[in-house]
């Protein structure tokens, strides 16, 4: 008797937990805009400068921020999951559409992805004018002492040592190593190469420069925490990195739905230099804000929304 | 006889066919410039070396550690520090290997020397684990029975104990073995090498031939090597 009733009392616990299963999985169809972002803190400030400014223009918004990486929230976007986030035009084009043509012109390189993604419903927002390329990256106090400002420069010295027999070390994350504006390319173009190349974890590469394991190493131009490590981005003086302005993607039908979405993020956007992300990055790096209390002063101190 | 290792070398160099194979039908035929540029032999060939070498550094040590605290605790006036020492080889178990990762990466920077030191952690539970369990489930009666007959321990340890327990300790080290390929591919996070390095380079630009080399590389080493580990335990217990 005892036993029948535990197997019943079971069967009810399996029978709820599977309803609240469905029931939190499940998705309603409201109309929200549904905001994704990559996992990196200029995404999740990018995403919250949305989130905020839209619902400081009344439109119904979900969070869901901080998605993964650029694959799932291409796909998220395409299958509709989310309804917009902000993607580079660089990566949209290379990694996206999977072209092989690095294009350095921020015109050029908007113009090809909004027309590609016009075809598949997906519209492409103004453009904001920072460019979050990669960079090389060296310690300020070594560049200072050896008067580097300059790939072309790093090139020079790299050579040098190399003929006095030492080794040139350098880090990179693995994107980097594969492509088509990557470390094969840049090595070409430049003429250098280093003598070992360790490819290692995206947010490493600093520490490793900083630990002083590698002379030089990849970076991203509008990192927050290259000033706080005492680093220097070097000058791409041959214009080899091609461009990453970023845009908020966004589906049609939702932009039928609130066709003052477009205002309201080119508004944005058309603010964000590369001093301001940079500053907004470093707020959240190393300052310790959280993504949307950046988001938030900003857009306040810009007054693109009310307190 | 000659037809058991028959099927076993077939099988070996079925699974070895697949390794190498695999990769150099990718290297020969790369999808694009952008898979070309990894699917060079030199850079795919120095990736399986060093995932090689991580498992087997990392193993062999793993294997000396595990079986000898494996054997230590099992004795009846170690017996005591049982329940700790396996817990304390849990928690290397528990803690995502990313996470042992950058733990040891704090203390020991970047590099092969952190990677092994992250793989033998995780790789000594499994092993001490079953060397305990098979060295206590030994019956008595048999242990009173080897000391009737004049036995010193040293000889019952070596004659009696470790042939019985040796199934169950293979079967951790197995168990490691495999454990051990699949985490070496997070070596690569932190300079280490080894094919993880194809994998996520692969899932970052979006390049499934760069994922799957890596992938079908590591797979097939892992089943590989318990296979020749699982020879081996025949051999040794028959």
């Amino acid at each position: 008797m005892k036993g029948k009733r535990t197997t019943i009392l079971l069967a009810v616990v399996l029978a709820f937990s599977l309803v609240a299963v469905l029931f939190l999985t499940g998705c309603d169809g409201d109309p929200e805009v549904t905001v994704g972002s990559k996992e990196f803190t200029e995404q999740l400030i990018l995403s919250h400068l949305t989130l905020m400014a839209l619902e400081d223009a009344g439109i119904p918004v979900r969070d869901r921020t901080n998605l993964g990486g650029t694959e799932v929230n291409r796909r998220a976007l395409e299958e509709g999951e989310i309804d917009i986030y902000w993607e580079y035009t660089g990566t949209a084009w290379l990694a996206i559409f999977e072209e092989d043509e690095a294009i350095t012109d921020p015109d050029r390189a908007y113009n090809l992805v909004k027309e590609r993604d016009a075809e598949i419903g997906l519209v492409w927002l103004d453009y904001a004018p920072f460019d979050n390329t990669y960079t090389i990256m060296m310690r300020q106090e070594h560049a200072d002492e050896l008067g580097i400002e300059t790939i072309t420069e790093l090139g020079e010295w790299i050579i040098e040592q190399q003929e006095k027999g030492y080794e040139v070390e350098f880090a990179t994350d693995h994107e980097f190593m594969v492509r088509e504006d990557g470390y094969p390319a840049l090595q070409e173009l430049y003429g250098f190469e280093f003598d070992r190349v360790h490819d290692m974890a995206i947010g490493l590469t600093h520490v490793a420069l900083r630990d002083r394991d590698v002379d030089a190493a990849m970076g991203f131009a509008t990192d927050g925490k290259i000033a706080e490590l005492e680093l220097v981005n070097l000058e791409d003086d041959r214009g080899f990195f091609p461009v990453y302005n970023p845009a908020g993607v966004v589906r049609e039908e939702i932009l039928e739905e609130y066709p003052e979405i477009a205002d309201i993020l080119g508004e944005i956007a058309s603010r964000l230099d590369t001093e301001t992300m940079i500053h907004l990055n470093y707020l959240v790096d190393v300052e310790g804000y959280e993504p949307d209390e950046a988001a938030e002063e900003w857009l306040l101190e810009q007054g693109l929304i009310s307190e | 006889m000659l037809n058991k290792w028959f099927v076993r070398v077939f099988f070996s160099i079925l699974l070895l066919g697949i390794f190498v194979g695999y990769p150099w039908y990718n290297i020969a035929n790369p999808a694009g410039r952008t898979e070309a540029r990894m699917l060079q032999p030199e850079i795919v060939w120095r990736f399986g070396e060093q995932h090689l070498i991580l498992w087997g550094v990392a193993l062999l040590v793993a294997i000396v550690i595990g079986t000898i605290a494996g054997i230590l605790i099992s004795r009846p006036y170690f017996r005591f520090a049982a329940p700790v020492v396996v817990n304390i080889a849990n928690i290397g178990q528990t803690v995502p290997s990313l996470g042992v990762l950058a733990i040891f990466m704090g203390i020991l920077g970047m590099g092969f020397n952190t990677a092994v030191f992250a793989l033998i952690i995780y790789a000594i539970l499994p092993i001490l684990r079953n060397t305990y369990a098979g060295m206590i489930t030994i019956s008595p009666d048999i242990i009173q029975a080897a000391r009737g007959m004049g036995m010193t321990p040293m000889r019952i340890l070596a004659r009696i104990e470790l042939p019985l327990a040796l199934p169950v300790i293979m079967a951790g080290i197995r168990n490691a073995s495999v454990m051990v390929v699949g985490a070496a591919t997070l070596a690569t996070f932190i300079a280490a090498g080894g094919l993880g390095a194809m994998i996520v380079t692969g899932m970052a630009v979006m390049r499934e031939q760069l994922f799957y080399t890596g992938a079908v590389m590591a797979a097939s080493l892992a089943v590989l090597l318990d296979y020749i580990l699982r020879i081996i335990e025949q051999e040794v217990t028959l």
